[in-house]
């Protein structure tokens, strides 16, 4: 079971009580909440704030094939996973994705979630533009997508 | 044919809208559009080389939402976004 969306913070803002909510289940002994948040350093710049950019369409279906991989991989039964990816700008110590994992046990959990946070940071079109407190605002370089159907 | 090309993470800096628009001819490939990219790139920011290699370095995905080969034929007027090197999460 998945749920991934993007959060246009614009709009609407990314709660980790939705997360607890969808995953929720019975069938679950082993609960992981992944929170990434914007820190205040770079390379030695010191970051006021993130603005993050996506090709929403891609990212949804890279969030659905990395999900899918991991069902194939792992073979656990009974999993819950929430993505959710903000876009848009964020300050300091804000919230830019929350992945929760629900499972069986906790070996699971664990492992399911490093993979899609993992994945994600290979293959998912999101881009950041860092905002410095003494320099100008940059695009970090990021590295060459690498497109799974043609690796197939 | 008519190209829009939507502008994405760092390729935004080519252009104050989201996107960019091109002329290509009948047939063309993303390889084609790639050195419009270029071409577009030496007029209008003298060569930029940073901006040359984000270009060389990025994918391009369909309106189709699928990421395509430089050898991929354009038939047709179609929006194209280029995905630049990437580095959300």
């Amino acid at each position: 079971m998945l749920h991934a969306k993007i959060i246009d913070v614009s709009k609407e803002k990314i709660e980790l009580a939705r997360a607890q909510k969808f995953i929720a289940s019975s069938k679950c002994g082993a609960s992981i909440y992944f929170v990434g948040t914007v820190r205040d350093q770079n390379d030695n710049k010191k970051v006021t704030g993130i603005t993050y950019d996506s090709h929403d369409t891609l990212v949804i279906k890279s969030f659905e094939e990395i999900y899918k991989e991991a069902e194939t991989k792992f073979k656990f039964n009974n999993i819950a996973v929430f993505i959710e990816h903000i876009k848009g700008y964020v300050a300091l110590g804000d919230t830019s994705i929350i992945i929760a994992v629900a499972c069986k046990h906790r070996a699971q959990a664990y492992e399911f979630s490093r993979y899609i946070i993992e994945e994600i940071k290979k293959r998912t079109p999101i881009w950041k533009k860092e905002h410095y407190k003494e320099e100008d605002s940059k695009w970090l370089k990021g590295s060459p997508l690498v497109d799974q159907n043609q690796l197939k | 044919m008519k190209i829009k090309l939507e502008l994405y993470g760092a390729s935004r800096e080519f252009s104050e809208k989201d996107y960019l628009e091109f002329s290509l001819k009948e047939k063309s490939s993303i390889n084609d559009l790639r050195n419009e990219i270029l071409s577009f790139i030496d007029k209008n920011f003298k060569g930029n080389d940073n901006f040359k290699k984000l270009v060389k370095s990025s994918k391009f995905c369909s309106e189709e939402n699928n990421i395509v080969a430089d050898s991929y034929k354009i038939t047709k007027d179609q929006k194209i976004g280029i995905i630049p090197p990437i580095g959300g999460g």
